[in-house]
């Protein structure tokens, strides 16, 4: 309005012009200089390729290959056609198949291509352990890819089946049960310890056990080996389960030998692994490099007290275990990496010290799996009359004990031998006399016969051990007895609410004394079955 | 117009003025020797001084061994030449110590002998120097002390003041391995002493020398098994000896860390 008004005044039109002039001019600068500012943002900005798009997304579908496959090496073959299909119409597909290893240390593994084709026929090479097999598809219209993984558990005939620890009263071997497509034994071979290393182990037998992640060159390079141990009480063994060959004979399990031979058990717990032999305790660190070789013998305490473990422990992947020691009646933990024991601190309520309570141990065993809870029975020294049952929750630094005084008249005082039921129901299976095996509920203390071998044979071993592998899932309680004509039988029961079924589900026969049967498989691990003797 | 121009010059100025070429500064400060670490760890800071001192004992040696050779680096400062360039080296008497005697416990430096040793090779900057030691009875009894340095001559200033010289210390009585080194020190055998060495000897029955030290240094559980069976073997002996515990030549209890 302002301008308006003025450019109606003749006096002030000459200077509107000016004034109109020097904006113009003004503008012209202004704009130059915009003009060069924008030239040079353009430097600063590029092409937006628009690569958007809203369509479905593609789903590859395949079809035909199961999860996992049982393979035997040097023998079975990969032999499949998985069904590709995709709901792009001009699919064109390229494929690869590809294997690699599991359960690795102390290098990568290398994922080695196969072939390239739509069906693969591949004999496995592969060493015995799980394998991961990995099909690919690839729409090159696409370029979208879709991945399949089944695992491959690589065998050989002896890394699948049942085996038997077994001995003649001096010398010990093994018997393999196969069990090629159920967990219901097919044939066996007999005394396949000595066949494959020509000789036999000295002593009566003791226990198994397994070490999915043990140190060995068997295969050239230090890496994680399939182990089992042998014990007897004269001797000791590591055998490669895909060979059954022996690894270590005892004298080269421990950087230096232990003066006295009498070798106890190994297990396996958290980051560690552990060998008693005549009481004292020799680890390994699982968590620096290792040689699959014992180091020291570990102290008792700082002054180097003397010690003798317990042939009964508790152990468990999370937690250091716990063993028992004789001669200070104390409970004691350890761990691989040190050279000593380590005490036990008491729960703030427990029914009974955890050290020095003038206490033998009868039997300890874990109650759980998943759980680090035991069931001990212990015997008083001073009077041998007296015995308890006890619930163990083994914390290191909260111990605590549930004592139950055994009555005089009760089965589970005179038992002589025990398994815990793993993980099931609350009960403990033993031994009485030699031929009965009875059940005790820990909740209300009722007391039932489960067994009684016929005539002629006494029990020698009782185990329960439970697997959930597909197709040979199998949970059993397994009777070992010696015939008066010195042959064995393993009788293998299921239970229902903790009671045994009148019959066995599977028996395993042959000559000698039982002392161990486990069940190994491809994909056995050291976890598949608690640590217990 | 003219001020819009004026800026875009003074902006083309400006960005013109934004880069120019790194000036790196040449070394032209003559030719310097001093010593320094093995060639494989030249640019590793924390070995500069790693070499320092060596120790060397004919102990392990068999008796018809009378002399040995002891090796350091040493490096030309300021590039190479198209001649070989001799440097000198001569003794330094260390205060409180045993000193080595020149043609007695080594072969002197102006040795015909050896003098021919000492010599950076034409288009080389490194060569390793061999002090040769010789052995003698006074060695079963003495441990010696040989302190060398630099002398400027001819070809060379010297270098860095903490790298013109190293010194030996021998004897042919045990002594403390060169592997023995701060780390083992502080995580698995602790404090050096004579008496700890000997009674390492007597109870493992190896010779932790350099050589098994190095082994042990590649084999963590081994170092592991050796260190936790030195405690055992110590608690035991201590055990066995209540009023007389192991000490060092210095009264000092021994221990293990």
């Amino acid at each position: 309005m302002v301008f308006w008004s003025l450019s109606h005044n003749p006096y002030c039109k000459l200077e509107i012009i000016t004034s109109r002039n020097k904006k113009i001019e003004k503008m012209k600068k202004y704009n130059i200089f915009m003009l060069i500012c924008l030239s040079a943002f353009l430097h600063s900005c590029f092409n937006v390729v628009n690569d958007f798009n809203y369509l479905t997304p593609e789903v590859i579908s395949v079809t035909g290959l199961n999860t996992s496959y049982d393979r035997i090496s040097q023998v079975d073959s990969l032999n499949f056609t998985p069904t590709v299909s995709s709901t792009d119409q001009n699919a064109d597909f390229e494929y690869f198949w590809g294997i690699y290893e599991t359960n690795v240390q102390g290098y990568a593994p290398k994922l080695d291509t196969l072939c390239k084709t739509l069906s693969i026929k591949y004999r496995i090479i592969q060493p015995a352990k799980a394998w991961i097999l990995e099909f690919g598809v690839k729409n090159k219209h696409t370029g979208y890819t879709k991945i399949v993984s089944s695992t491959i558990n690589v065998g050989t005939k002896f890394t699948r089946g049942w085996y038997v620890l077994k001995d003649d009263g001096t010398l010990s071997d093994l018997d393999l049960f196969l069990t090629p497509t159920t967990i219901v034994p097919t044939s066996s071979i007999e005394n396949v310890y000595s066949l494959v290393n020509g000789k036999k182990l000295d002593g009566k037998g003791l226990g198994l056990n397994f070490e999915s992640t043990y140190k060995s060159t068997v295969t050239g390079v230090n890496a994680n080996t399939r182990a089992m141990f042998i014990f007897t009480d004269k001797d000791a063994s590591i055998i490669n389960t895909n060979t059954v060959k022996e690894i270590r004979p005892f004298n080269t399990c421990f950087y230096m030998t232990p003066a006295v031979k009498a070798p106890n058990f190994m297990i396996v717990g958290s980051s560690s692994d552990y060998f008693v032999n005549n009481g004292i305790l020799y680890g390994i660190s699982t968590i620096t490099n290792n040689f699959g070789i014992f180091g020291n013998a570990q102290m008792r305490d700082a002054i180097n007290s003397p010690y003798r473990l317990s042939k009964y422990y508790l152990t468990h992947t999370n937690n250091n275990p716990v063993f028992f020691d004789e001669t200070s009646s104390s409970f004691v933990s350890a761990s691989g990496a040190s050279n000593m024991l380590s005490p036990i601190t008491n729960a703030a309520v427990t029914s009974m010290s955890a050290n020095k309570n003038n206490k033998t141990l009868l039997y300890l065993g874990p109650k759980g799996i998943t759980t680090f809870e035991g069931v001990a029975v212990l015997q008083d020294k001073t009077n041998p009359a007296l015995k308890i049952l006890s619930v163990i929750t083994p914390s290191t630094t909260a111990f605590k004990m549930v004592n139950d005084t055994l009555l005089t008249t009760s089965k589970l005082y005179n038992a002589v031998n025990y398994t815990a039921n793993v993980g099931d129901e609350s009960i403990l299976y033993f031994v009485v006399g030699s031929n009965q095996v009875w059940s005790r509920n820990l909740v209300n203390k009722f007391e039932q016969l489960q067994f009684t071998a016929p005539a002629g044979e006494t029990i020698t071993y009782i185990r329960h051990r439970k697997s959930t592998e597909t197709g040979y899932a199998f949970n059993y309680v397994m009777i070992g007895t010696t015939t008066d004509s010195g042959t064995y039988n393993v009788r293998m029961f299921t239970k229902t609410a903790g009671n045994l079924t009148a019959t066995p589900t599977i028996t395993l026969t042959g000559s000698g004394r039982v002392t161990d049967v486990f069940y190994l498989s491809p994909s056995t691990s050291y976890l598949t079955y608690p640590n217990a003797y | 117009m003219k001020k819009i121009i004026s800026i875009i010059i003074l902006a083309i100025v400006f960005l013109s003025t934004a880069c120019e070429e790194n000036n790196f500064k040449i070394y032209n400060d003559g030719d310097l020797i001093q010593f320094g670490p093995e060639e494989s760890r030249i640019y590793m800071a924390s070995y500069n001084l790693v070499d320092t001192t060596k120790t060397y004992t004919f102990y392990y040696k068999q008796a018809t061994v009378i002399q040995d050779t002891v090796f350091f680096d040493i490096y030309a400062i300021g590039g190479v030449s198209s001649r070989n360039r001799s440097f000198a080296l001569k003794q330094d008497s260390v205060a409180g110590a045993t000193n080595a005697v020149p043609g007695v416990d080594y072969i002197a430096f102006d040795d015909p002998r050896v003098k021919e040793n000492y010599i950076i090779k034409a288009g080389a900057v490194h060569t390793r120097v061999p002090v040769i030691l010789l052995r003698n009875a006074k060695l079963k009894t003495n441990t010696l002390t040989l302190k060398i340095s630099t002398v400027a001559n001819e070809n060379f200033r010297l270098g860095e003041k903490s790298n013109i010289w190293r010194k030996i210390i021998f004897t042919d009585r045990l002594s403390q391995p060169n592997q023995w080194d701060a780390n083992m020190t502080k995580y698995y055998i602790g404090n050096y002493s004579l008496a700890k060495y000997v009674f390492m000897i007597q109870a493992t029955g190896d010779k932790w020398d350099d050589d098994f030290i190095l082994t042990l240094k590649s084999d963590y559980s081994l170092m592991s098994f050796y260190t936790s069976f030195l405690k055992t073997s110590l608690i035991d002996y201590n055990n066995a000896h209540p009023t007389s515990l192991l000490k060092d030549e210095n009264g000092v209890l021994v221990t293990f860390p």
